[in-house]
């Protein structure tokens, strides 16, 4: 693949020194994508991607244009100048854009980039694969589903203030879904692991917790609709965490006053023992050290000890309010999804899942959720079902597998109502930018179950 | 360092530079001893223009150029890059046949449907190219609706937007297949949210997710008439923080085309791709409940029910000559008279149940895989009106403009929410409420439609942001439908 550091900083340096803008911003992007996937205990897909973005910012005044190509050509680069200068020229001034972002130091110096992950082949994908896929069938299973990611992200920033940032990183990812019983369209398990280190990934422990969830799945029965305590795995968890983030702990949606956290700061919306943060700096945590301006990634205590603390900011959203800086949490600009918490952890606490469930008289147990949307934003509610294994609980037991269930929640409500946390947190992809969420497990009481499915 | 092959050979990018570039790709490809190879050059160029608060939030140009290569030997690969050296496109290649060889190891003997080879090409027809109306034009249009939007002090955020792809493609096969397509789409739209400390809202027109969107010039964004709905819009979301919640109950319920669309879309078109049906997105998207053994068997809907995928219909946002493996452009049923009659299907899935194959292989960009994807999926237009579908409605809701949605893996139990809900009580629109929902499962849902309304109101919308597969792709689809009535549906799902 062309591109390299060295190569994205003489492209930078030669638009910097052509460019007739006030202020211009060079952003690359260069990722690299393996990825195979397996169904019905076959490899169905399987890819190989790479791809470069160069995307320019122009600035005349308040006025800004921006302009990409993934072409690294010389002409093609100037052609791209010329595009956003273009633009910014037959802008309209925005009095709220305060300027590019000056060069600022940040803390985190550890890089999340593994060789043996960015150099593993689609051979050894496919060996991992035919193990699990041989001891899914060992086990009864004859379809088992799932993926296994490898990627290289790269990001160089530069602007003409000074900033010039780069920095890679590796991420691994399987996932595996078993069904037990396909002819009767049930037993259906999940599983999944993630890290920067390919060699961190214990693919037959994923495939394990899978088959053995598929194979307790089968002969769900029905529930009443109603309010149950829950048992949240990790990644039903990230879930909501994922959709939290989005409608509540921008700057921008507390401005626009479309956040859950606008008129809070300071008031205690959850329970004492909930701390969620965004930091990349955190060992349990991968990313980018700086944002897409270029801008160190602060650690921001978004949900402190169950208060409203604070959100993120991009250059934009804290040029809108009085000596407020960036925390580096930008997307590629200009977007209206930015700023983004792209790194959120929660903390621990001191319950394993099976205290959990032992402790529980009657609730159940939540593998993931599917299709999780927001009914309403600014009350924080949100619906969605639950998916690939979800268990009655009676008496500290767990007793049978249940149909699938929708749920319609408040989620501060829910945060409020949170009895334990477990012990242990888990990393994961968010499945779009480069985010991750390392989450512990949940016990929330009086979760609000008001639909059912038919598996 | 190589010199492009482009450049090399003529100096500049462009239609005759392009397919010398796909004819070596496919020479190269022909040379290997491999059971299929395809290849797929893309150029895609984007303009987006978002105006808020009377500023101009984002203006960007794109472009983005590369080529996918897929193979079977033993099993199926796929690589794509954007390096277009001689020896970047034979790189290309040997990566995309290791991939194949190592998918050989767990992968049985795949084949491929026959269809007719074409060396063909089309082009979306339009009247007015986008990307050479003046920047200054557009721009000015959409700050002066972004002025007529600011009626309210409780408006706080009013948006409108402008965005055109444009997609030249090239294709060939090692089957002999040639197709060079160029597409083209617009559209638009704009949105309020409001708020007065208490309560949030949203509005938009002519629907959400950036508004509506087709296979046209400029001409479709000139009619969406923006300017001329700004103002009615952003009252109605303002009218929306003193109405009514959504009554609790079941009842009969009337969905315009805008949230009608996104219900064909979830709770149809992605239930009858034959890919989910055989489990090969079951890890990610789900599976569906629409089983091949139920075809010609499954009593999906009311007999009034008729559903295409139909990639030939005028200006929808689905529309091509050809799909991303060749396949020509062709309407097929889904749901006739009620029942469940064909697949969404690629070749493969077609070799492998015997369904016909239907032209749905798409990737988003150059950079993915084609899999299974919707093109226009549409409800049939039936012989009703809306004003008699009112009429004839003694308690209802009609629900506008999509606000939430989900649905479950095998698409059965879906909930939706809509931004605005119209009361109906003997015949008549009584009032405004505000977050109206509605759930149900898909095939009771379908068997209550006892209404549709006909030709006239029959709207094809543009959907731009279906996601699907892994790496996730974005599809753009389309949906056609006329107002419709079902009857008996819960409506006002959770606490509010």
């Amino acid at each position: 693949m062309v591109g390299s550091e060295e190569k994205f900083k003489n492209i930078s340096d030669k638009v910097m020194k052509e460019a007739e803008a006030d202020e211009v911003e060079v952003r690359i992007i260069k990722s690299n994508n393996a990825l195979t996937r397996y169904a019905n205990s076959q490899i169905h897909q399987n890819i190989g991607q790479e791809d470069v973005d160069i995307s320019i910012r122009a600035v005349f005044g308040k006025k800004t244009g921006a302009a990409s190509t993934n072409s690294l050509e010389e002409r093609s680069v100037k052609n791209c100048l010329s595009k956003a200068e273009t633009i910014a020229i037959n802008q309209k001034s925005d009095p709220d854009f305060k300027g590019l972002p000056k060069p600022k130091e940040g803390k985190k110096a550890r890089e999340d980039y593994v060789e043996n992950t960015a150099e593993f082949t689609p051979d050894e994908r496919a060996e991992k694969v035919k193990e699990i896929i041989e001891m899914a069938r060992n086990e009864g299973v004859d379809r088992v589903y799932g993926a296994f990611q490898t990627e290289v992200q790269n990001l160089f920033v530069a602007n003409s203030h000074g900033v010039q940032k780069f920095s890679r990183f590796t991420s691994a990812n399987l996932t595996t879904t078993a069904i037990a019983d396909w002819d009767n369209d049930q037993g259906f398990g999940w599983s999944e692991s993630c890290s920067a280190d390919v060699r961190d990934i214990d693919h037959m422990q994923v495939g394990r917790t899978a088959v053995e969830k598929g194979l307790n799945n089968m002969d769900t029965k029905k529930i009443d609709l109603g309010e149950y305590d829950v048992v949240l795995e990790p990644l039903a968890v990230q879930s909501i965490l994922m959709y939290m983030d989005m409608m509540g702990f921008s700057a921008k949606k507390v401005q626009e006053e479309r956040s859950f956290m606008k008129g809070k700061f300071g008031d205690k919306i959850m329970d004492e023992r909930v701390n969620i943060y965004d930091d990349v700096s955190n060992a349990d945590m991968i990313g980018y050290p700086f944002d897409y301006e270029g801008v160190p990634k602060e650690k921001v205590e978004i949900i402190k000890d169950g208060v409203a603390n604070k959100v993120v900011y991009d250059s934009y959203t804290a040029g809108r309010e009085k000596n407020k800086e960036s925390t580096g949490h930008a997307l590629p600009m200009p977007n209206p999804m930015s700023p983004l918490a792209m790194n959120l952890l929660m903390d621990t606490g001191d319950y394993s899942q099976e205290e959990m469930i032992e402790e529980t008289d009657k609730g159940i147990l939540v593998t993931r959720f599917n299709y999780c949307r927001p009914v309403h934003p600014v009350k924080s509610i949100l619906t969605g079902l639950t998916r690939d294994g979800t268990w009655l609980i009676e008496d500290g037991e767990i007793k049978h597998p249940l149909n699938n269930l929708r749920f319609t929640q408040n989620l501060i409500e829910a945060f409020n109502n949170i009895e334990g946390i477990g012990k242990e947190r888990k990393l994961f992809a968010m499945g779009f930018y480069p985010a991750y969420f390392s989450v512990p497990a949940l016990k929330i009481n009086d979760f609000d179950f008001t639909g059912t499915t038919e598996f | 360092m190589e010199a492009n092959i482009f450049i090399l050979r003529s100096g500049l990018y462009g239609g005759a530079n392009m397919r010398e570039l796909v004819e070596f790709g496919i020479d190269e490809l022909g040379k290997k001893d491999i059971q299929y190879g395809d290849f797929r050059l893309s150029e895609i160029n984007t303009e987006v223009i978002n105006v808020k608060n009377g500023t101009v939030e984002a203006i960007k140009s794109s472009e983005s150029k590369g080529y996918g290569i897929r193979i079977i030997d033993g099993g199926w690969g796929f690589a794509s890059s954007a390096d277009f050296t001689e020896s970047g496109v034979k790189e290309t290649i040997k990566r995309a046949r290791k991939i194949a060889r190592a998918s050989s190891k767990a992968s049985d003997t795949i084949k491929l449907e026959d269809i007719e080879i074409h060396q063909d090409s089309y082009s979306t027809p339009y009247k007015k190219d986008p990307f050479k109306v003046e920047l200054e034009e557009k721009l000015d249009y959409l700050m002066e609706v972004n002025e007529r939007m600011d009626i309210d002090d409780r408006i706080k955020v009013r948006k409108c937007n402008f965005n055109a792809w444009k997609t030249k493609k090239y294709f060939a096969s090692t089957e002999g297949a040639k197709i060079e397509q160029e597409l083209l789409k617009t559209g638009g739209g704009l949105d309020v949210n409001v708020s007065d400390g208490e309560d949030t809202q949203k509005r938009s027109y002519p629907n959400s997710f950036g508004g509506d969107f087709n296979s046209r010039g400029y001409e479709f964004f000139e009619n969406l008439e923006l300017l001329e709905h700004a103002e009615e819009t952003a009252k109605e979301g303002v009218d929306l923080l003193d109405a009514k919640q959504c009554p609790e109950g079941e009842m009969d319920i009337i969905l315009n085309t805008n949230q009608l669309a996104l219900q064909v879309h979830e709770s149809c078109g992605h239930p009858t791709e034959l890919d989910r049906a055989l489990g090969t997105e079951a890890s990610y998207a789900g599976t569906s409940f629409m089983t091949p053994e139920k075809l010609g068997e499954l009593q999906y809907g009311s007999d009034i029910v008729n559903i295409v995928s139909d990639p030939t219909a005028e200006g929808g946002l689905g529309t091509f000559g050809y799909d991303d493996e060749g396949v020509k452009a062709r309407k097929i049923d889904l749901i006739k008279s009620g029942m469940f009659v064909g697949y969404q299907a690629s070749r493969e899935d077609a070799a492998k149940t015997g369904v016909e194959v239907s032209s749905s292989m798409r990737a988003d960009g150059w950079k993915n895989l084609p899999i299974v994807r919707m093109t226009n999926i549409n409800l049939q237009p039936g012989d009703w009106s809306k004003e008699e579908i009112v009429e004839e409605t003694d308690k209802g809701i009609i629900f506008d403009g999509i606000k939430s949605w989900s649905i479950d893996d095998k698409r059965l139990n879906f909930q939706f929410g809509t931004e605005a809900g119209y009361l109906v009580e003997d015949g008549e629109v009584i009032k405004l409420i505000k977050n109206p929902t509605y759930t149900g499962i898909t095939y009771e849902f379908w068997r209550n439609c006892d209404a549709i309304a006909g030709e006239d109101e029959w709207i094809l919308h543009g959907v731009p942001n279906c996601g699907k597969g892994e790496p996730p792709q974005t599809m753009q689809v389309g949906h056609g439908c006329a107002p419709s009535r079902f009857k008996d549906i819960r409506v006002g799902v959770g606490k509010w």
